[in-house]
């Protein structure tokens, strides 16, 4: 499996993952997914990475990008998956592009 | 903006490649190095549809020409956010996923879907990517241009790599399963012996 962004954490995502891919091969793809028994494992993994997340600052960059996905939700969840499009264009970028040049 | 638009069959059955997804990046995988770390952030399932929905964040490590940085900004680890959707009643896997690094400068969307093949539903597995890349930057059409030309060259590389590497894990995963199976037959069998 592979490694976790936060070297601290790879012990209990390890666990995790092991456990989920169990839980999803023998469980959820025969249809027998009542309960998630790696909830516990899962918990203690989030815990720990969301320490991590916040250190580095990527919680709020992973903010926007939740932001953005939302049509993907609504399309996916319910079906269809055309429009990737971006909204317009920000002006900030512009600028800056145009300030190393 | 440019797209990018690809399609494969890979001689494994739905389940086997919904599953070895999630251990695409792992050491099973030699192709992609620049794959440094895949976090879950979250994972529910629909009460309506049954459908999984996964959260994760891709953490990668690749360097770029020196006009690439200067444009910018040098960034030697980037992250992507995945969302990705199985839906086990329709066998579909839909896997959306976009840059967190650069995006107030460069939108890269990408969409795979896998779905049993329709040559052989059981034992074979399609698999759709596309991509839409995106500079941002009214009027400068060249440098536009030069960012978005760069950025789905190397999109392509890593696509080809990936889907290597991918192969490489669905072999190992396939040995592996059996290897299990063996031995678990055999400790039944000794079990079943023992007086």
């Amino acid at each position: 499996m592979s490694a976790s962004l936060a070297p601290e954490c790879n012990g209990v995502k390890e666990r995790y993952d092991s456990c989920f891919l169990k839980w999803y091969s023998e469980k959820f793809l025969r249809g027998n997914a009542t309960t998630d028994e790696c909830e516990p494992l899962f918990k203690q993994y989030k815990q720990c990475l969301g320490k991590a997340l916040k250190s580095r600052g990527i919680d709020t960059m992973l903010e926007e990008a939740r932001e953005d996905n939302r049509e993907n939700d609504a399309q996916h969840l319910r079906g269809g998956c055309e429009s990737l499009v971006h909204p317009a264009i920000p002006r900030e970028s512009c600028v800056r592009i145009l300030t190393i040049i | 903006m440019k797209v990018f638009a690809t399609s494969t069959d890979f001689d494994y059955s739905w389940e086997e490649v919904s599953t070895s997804n999630w251990r695409k990046y792992g050491p099973w995988n030699e192709k992609t190095p620049h794959v440094i770390a895949v976090d879950t952030l979250s994972r529910t399932i629909d009460p309506d549809t049954g459908i999984l929905r996964t959260e994760r964040l891709i953490t990668c490590k690749q360097t770029a020409p020196k006009w690439v940085n200067t444009l910018l900004g040098s960034k030697d680890t980037s992250h992507a956010y995945e969302t990705s959707y199985v839906d086990p009643k329709a066998k579909k896997v839909t896997i959306c996923s976009m840059n967190m690094t650069y995006s107030d400068l460069l939108s890269v969307r990408e969409t795979v879907v896998y779905r049993p093949a329709s040559s052989n539903p059981s034992a074979r597995t399609t698999m759709e990517q596309n991509a839409k890349i995106t500079a941002f930057c009214g009027g400068w059409q060249k440098i536009k241009n030069s960012i978005e030309q760069f950025t789905v060259e190397r999109f392509q590389q890593n696509a080809a790599k990936g889907r290597e590497g991918f192969e490489m894990v669905l072999e190992m995963s396939r040995k592996v399963f059996a290897e299990q199976r063996e031995l678990r037959i055999l400790q039944e069998a000794k079990t079943a012996l023992a007086p």
